[in-house]
């Protein structure tokens, strides 16, 4: 007979474990984790863990000066950073009445493509990495390098460019820069077979990707996935084309598209959009030699300026999805609050929580990197 | 620059709302925190808004209150209403619209984290980035990040040996 007050040890069933994959850890995009709960090497249940790279951005920028931000946005999101500085100037724009001259408007366009090319060669060379193909990996960083050597030569800085600023861009382009910029994409172009040969059409690519993190198109809707992960399920949805800003209008593009859902059609949505971004570079090298006129317009003491009490939310189509701002002005020379809406907070958290479930060990990392998600970026 | 007839129809019919046209593709609307779901559930099953874009939260502290805005958008649509309603600072409560818009189970819990506002309903407000913090929700003006550094950190005995060194070879912070 057992006493009164026996409670039974509740212990979980002898097959299941719990594994922490990150922080640090080849196969994680960059300081982040995941707890998973395994049945043999198969995924229970799995819990994101952020907050490693948190710098508490939306704080800082409600004590700095609205010119002073333009140095924060771009490190909020390191492997594509322009949309960030984008998307801030133009909250900031449209609180301040302030119109971006059409010359300004068509270099950012060109610094956003160039960044979604370089961010997409990232990936493709992550994603390769961990499912062991590294040379692939070195090429990309290697073809991204090259982009990031033009956008040193307009910027002065390889990553955090601080280059647009509210109002317009800081300089003009320097002399025969627009050249280097199609003599670089006849060299991608070039080079793009050897991708294909080498990951897009590898058999070990194929057969590790197909079928897994698969996404329906349904659950891509009311899971909030944005960007080229929700154009995977084959829905045509776009920013630059549904929500358009600047010159997108005026540049003809295709919205990619490709049915699946899964890790693979991920990486392809990529890949024609790395194509698509070429044509919009080729048709800005060919007009904006003819589109004069100033890059910014003119701008009050930005060390004593106040912006006029109101709030505006700006979105932009990043390399990883809907990136968006929300500011609200109290009038005052800084920012009231700013709210910094990443794509990668969802696809980090609640979608690679659901999408992990049911999936293999050896399949935690290529699901990761097919979302393409940016820890900095969900944790501000 | 005038708001789509369908979105204006569905608009009118909730009590007491203010609307606004922000530019060619954002409403603003103005409403009271009661009506607040019915307008997302309205607005998602007759207009197509089923895109939750986000939830952001200001903190107003002259007016003890809350300001919350739901960004919704609509593929049918291509527009966005951003929904606006304030809602009391103590105790900072409100319903989660979780079971309208899955992705608010992220903004809620973020809110929750970094504002303190509760969110009954929610299907998770565990700390996410946090996890280690014991201070209040830092991202209420009322915490003082400058303040919470001074007393927190001691810059005056800071003092490692690397910079001992360079102190006593004439140089140093200050």
């Amino acid at each position: 007979m057992r006493p009164e007050n026996y409670r039974p040890v509740k212990h979980p069933p002898s097959h299941e474990y719990e594994l922490y994959f990150g922080p640090n850890h080849p196969g994680i995009e960059g300081n982040y984790a995941i707890r998973v709960r395994l049945k043999g090497d198969v995924i229970i249940e799995a819990i994101a863990d952020g907050g490693y790279l948190h710098r508490g951005f939306e704080k800082i920028m409600e004590e700095r000066l609205w010119i002073q931000n333009v140095a924060l946005v771009p490190r909020i999101c390191v492997p594509d950073p322009v949309p960030m500085e984008e998307t801030y100037s133009r909250a900031v724009e449209m609180i301040g009445g302030l119109e971006v001259p059409v010359r300004a408007q068509w270099i950012r366009v060109m610094l956003l493509e160039m960044s979604r090319i370089c961010a997409h060669l990232f990936t493709f060379g992550g994603n390769a990495a961990t499912i062991g193909l590294y040379t692939n990996m070195f090429w990309g960083v290697t073809m991204r390098d090259y982009f990031l050597d033009l956008f040193e030569e307009v910027t002065g800085a390889r990553i955090y460019h601080m280059f647009i600023t509210p109002g317009g861009v800081r300089r003009d382009l320097p002399e025969g820069f627009l050249g280097r910029l199609g003599n670089l994409l006849d060299e991608l172009e070039r080079r793009m077979p050897e991708f294909e040969d080498l990951f897009f059409e590898s058999a070990v690519v194929i057969n590790r990707a197909s079928g897994i993190g698969i996404i329906s198109q349904e659950q891509a809707l009311s899971w909030g996935v944005t960007g080229p992960n929700l154009r995977a399920c084959d829905l045509p949805i776009d920013l630059r084309r549904d929500d358009p800003y600047l010159v997108y209008p005026e540049l003809e593009f295709d919205v990619v598209t490709v049915e699946g859902g899964d890790a693979l059609a991920r990486m392809m949505a990529r890949r024609g959009e790395v194509i698509q971004s070429i044509r919009i570079l080729r048709q800005i090298i060919a007009r904006l030699p003819s589109i004069g006129g100033a890059i910014r317009s003119p701008l009050p003491n930005p060390l004593a300026w106040n912006l006029p009490v109101g709030e505006a939310y700006a979105r932009t189509e990043s390399s990883k999805g809907e990136t968006a701002f929300y500011i609200v002005s109290d009038g005052g020379p800084r920012p009231y609050r700013v709210h910094v809406r990443g794509p990668s907070s969802m696809h980090a958290v609640q979608v690679l929580e659901k999408l992990l479930i049911g999936a293999r060990i050896e399949d935690i990392a290529q699901i990761m990197f097919s979302l393409d998600a940016c820890p900095p970026e969900v944790d501000r | 620059m005038s708001i789509p007839a369908k979105l204006n129809d569905v608009l009118h019919e909730m009590p007491g709302i203010k609307v606004r046209m922000m530019n060619e593709r954002r409403v603003r609307v103005d409403l009271s925190p009661d009506t607040l779901p019915a307008l997302l559930e309205i607005l998602k099953g007759r207009l197509g808004y089923c895109h939750l874009s986000a939830i952001s939260c200001v903190d107003w502290v002259q007016t003890d209150q809350f300001e919350l805005v739901y960004h919704v958008w609509s593929h049918m649509l291509k527009t966005m209403v951003s929904a606006h309603i304030f809602i009391s600072r103590q105790p900072g409560q409100f319903i989660s619209v979780y079971d309208i818009h899955a992705p608010a189970g992220f903004f809620e819990r973020d809110i929750h984290e970094m504002f303190g506002v509760h969110f009954e309903g929610a299907p998770n407000l565990n700390k996410f980035i946090l996890t280690s913090w014991g201070g209040p929700p830092p991202m209420l003006k009322s915490f003082n990040t400058r303040e919470y550094v001074e007393k927190t950190f001691d810059w005056v005995q800071y003092s490692p040996d690397w910079l001992k060194d360079i102190e006593a070879k004439g140089g140093g912070i200050d």
